[in-house]
């Protein structure tokens, strides 16, 4: 068990003429016994982060250090952490027996009678003990997925490294594991690294967050955070289902003007001072239907059961918002909107650096992380 | 829907009757061969329709081909000579004289050593060039790839003055080194090796595996069936290798090819002979056949990985 630091780590692939920056210079701490959850867009970087830190991929600059120790240069072998993957890639000819034990057996001079008490135990805390005599093909998707889980678990090692594993199971089943996972990293207290592209699972699951685009570190902070504050535009899209009402605005004094009939006074005009035009963001949980208010044209209403999600049209923007269930215009009507302003997000229209959040909680520090908000 | 089940019906009849022709063309020959064998050479060459009815002739047959002096075709117990006296008894340690080979044992002997060595080395250069990036990967395949438009008969004089040049003529390495790194042995290999999927291998990496522990551990298992599928093809390949064997082996050596030729004499063709020894040699093939029956069953790999 240990802290795990990524210093300014780097990682190009080539691929024909050209160099691709998987992963830009990246700096992270993952804190003893935490669970990060690396989540992005495909192709953003995160895997390839995750098997830099497994120790799959040779990188191309920078370190990784494992507590004091700086394992960079070691194979995945000599690192001492287990991975759990997608597809679970376990051993087609062994039963779930051999699976969980081979790594006991491969990197340990254990008895076979010690392994298999141990296979024994793992499994029983997994609930797979009634399946150690079967092969890989003959279980369920869930079931593979524990055997997968068990043969990380047995390793007792430095760090879990998981790359989105749960996004072969069903809904169902995927958040039946998610809380048994997180239970099962609890007990262990093990540092685990979660690479996922769903922002929800993310959400759930992850002590902190680290949101990854194009190869670099967006912003790394806990749920409440990342999406109360976040730093960017990109991370506001990216984090909140669903995801944030983004539209142009322009800057007239302490009005803010925008597509359709969208106009706001702003009562704090301190972030936008110097800006002729910004971004606006609004979430879709912030929105309230009022009888006098901005104008906007319903177009389609998704009943949730416990709310409505209501999609609508302002001025050539779709707006989305999440309505009381008992607010149901139909499609054509025209209904009003608005917000409070601690509720508004306003960002720099070039660079997407966030001017204001939704509460003016600490910004990241240096070290890359946000203390906690207080709502 | 009728309709549909109709027309697979018709494409399934028509499937089985075309397996059914293959397996026909296939047998009847083998069957005839056997036929043969069991006929007096008499009853054998007087008739000109094909006879499909065993005769009673086999042994008879047999005993005059293990007769002849110039081939032995199936061996016998040999003579020990070299002993150890203990004083309460002999123990004889030339145990390699316990059974003089034929021509029969030569050629299992020399197909099983070349196809467990050839095995090995495919599997390994299959694993190489399906999983590992390396550099001149690409040349070094292709070239493997070309050596297979060589035939053998350009290869028989360099490769006798390489195996007189290191002492090897009359000897069965002489037939077993020169093919071990078998091309087509290492081109199925490699195709077939790169349907292990790459998270399978990283997988045993973080398990602490060796990259010989991937091969050994991870690769050949889940490899089985083209394993047992290559096998047969090696085996047979040597099993049926005649004009080099023929060129660089001497008459006590013979393989079975060999030694069927030497019935082929100047003045005479034995006929039935020939007809016995060919029998003889199927059996060999058919036995390996039935034993890796069982390992051709498709989906080793299945539950590996979830897709």
């Amino acid at each position: 068990m240990s802290t795990i630091t990524l210093d300014t780590l780097r990682k190009e692939f080539d691929s024909g003429d050209e160099r691709i920056v998987a992963v830009d210079d990246i700096d992270l701490e993952i804190r003893d016994g935490e669970f990060l959850v690396l989540v992005g867009p495909s192709g953003c970087g995160k895997t390839t982060t995750l098997r830099c830190v497994a120790g799959l991929e040779d990188v191309t600059s920078g370190t990784i250090r494992f507590g004091d120790d700086d394992v960079t240069d070691l194979r995945a072998r000599e690192r001492d952490v287990a991975m759990v993957f997608q597809n679970y890639a376990l051993y087609p000819h062994m039963n779930v027996r051999k699976n969980i034990g081979f790594g006991l057996k491969l990197s340990t001079q254990q008895s076979s009678a010690d392994i298999d008490r141990q296979v024994e135990e793992v499994a029983e805390m997994l609930g797979i003990e009634d399946l150690l005599g079967q092969k890989p093909k003959e279980l369920s998707g869930g079931q593979q997925q524990r055997v997968a889980l068990g043969r990380a678990i047995i390793r007792d090692p430095e760090a879990f490294l998981m790359d989105e594993p749960l996004s072969n199971l069903d809904a169902k089943l995927r958040s039946q594991m998610r809380t048994e996972l997180q239970t099962l990293q609890h007990d262990l207290d093990v540092t685990t690294v979660y690479v996922t592209h769903d922002q929800t699972e993310a959400m759930a699951m992850g002590d902190r967050i680290a949101v990854m685009n194009d190869g670099t570190l967006q912003q790394v902070g806990t749920a409440e955070a990342v999406y109360r504050s976040p730093v960017n535009e990109f991370v506001a899209d990216f984090i909140g289902s669903p995801s944030i009402n983004l539209f142009d605005a322009t800057v007239d004094g302490n009005r803010l003007d925008g597509p359709g009939d969208f106009g706001y006074r702003l009562a704090d005009t301190t972030p936008v001072e110097g800006y002729e035009s910004v971004r606006v963001g609004v979430r879709p949980e912030d929105i309230e239907l009022v009888a006098d208010g901005i104008d906007i044209e319903t177009k389609v209403l998704e009943p949730m059961g416990n709310e409505n999600y209501l999609y609508a049209d302002l001025g050539g923007h779709e707006l989305t918002a999440r309505v009381a269930s008992t607010a149901r215009p139909s499609p054509g009507d025209v209904v009003s909107f608005t917000f409070d302003e601690d509720a508004l997000y306003l960002f720099d229209p070039e660079t997407g650096e966030a001017l204001k959040t939704k509460t003016e909680g600490e910004r990241p520090g240096e070290d890359g992380h946000v203390e906690e908000v207080v709502g | 829907m009728r309709e549909e089940t109709r027309r697979e019906a018709v494409w399934q009849f028509l499937a089985y009757a075309f397996i059914l022709l293959g397996a026909v063309l296939t047998l009847v020959p083998l069957y005839w061969i056997f036929v043969a064998s069991t006929l007096d050479e008499q009853e054998f060459l007087s008739t000109t329709e094909p006879r499909l009815i065993p005769g009673d002739s086999f042994l008879q047959n047999f005993e005059s081909l293990q007769a002849r002096g110039n081939v032995q075709f199936v061996g016998h117990p040999g003579e020990m000579t070299q002993y150890v006296d203990f004083g309460f008894g002999y123990v004889y340690y030339d145990v390699w004289h316990l059974w003089d080979l034929g021509a029969l044992e030569s050629s299992i002997f020399v197909a099983v050593v070349y196809t467990l060595l050839s095995l090995v080395l495919c599997s390994m250069a299959g694993f190489a060039f399906a999983k590992y990036e390396f550099r001149f990967k690409k040349p070094m395949f292709y070239a493997i790839l070309a050596t297979l438009i060589l035939p053998i008969q350009l290869l028989v004089i360099p490769l006798f003055l390489l195996m007189s040049q290191i002492g090897l003529t009359n000897s069965y390495w002489a037939i077993i080194l020169p093919w071990a790194a078998n091309p087509l042995g290492i081109f199925l290999m490699r195709q077939n090796m790169r349907s292990i999927p790459d998270a399978l291998l990283e997988s045993a990496r973080m398990d602490g595996a060796t990259e010989f522990q991937l091969y050994y551990k991870i690769a050949l298992p889940t490899m089985k069936s083209s394993l047992a599928a290559l096998a047969i093809i090696l085996f047979l390949f040597q099993w049926n290798l005649f004009l080099f064997p023929l060129v660089i082996l001497e008459q006590g050596k013979y393989t079975i090819p060999v030694a069927i030729n030497q019935l082929v004499g100047a003045q005479r063709v034995y006929y039935d002979q020939i007809m016995v020894a060919a029998t003889l040699s199927i059996i060999p093939i058919v036995v390996l056949f039935l034993v890796l029956q069982k390992q051709f069953v498709s989906g080793i790999l299945a539950g590996s990985v979830k897709e």
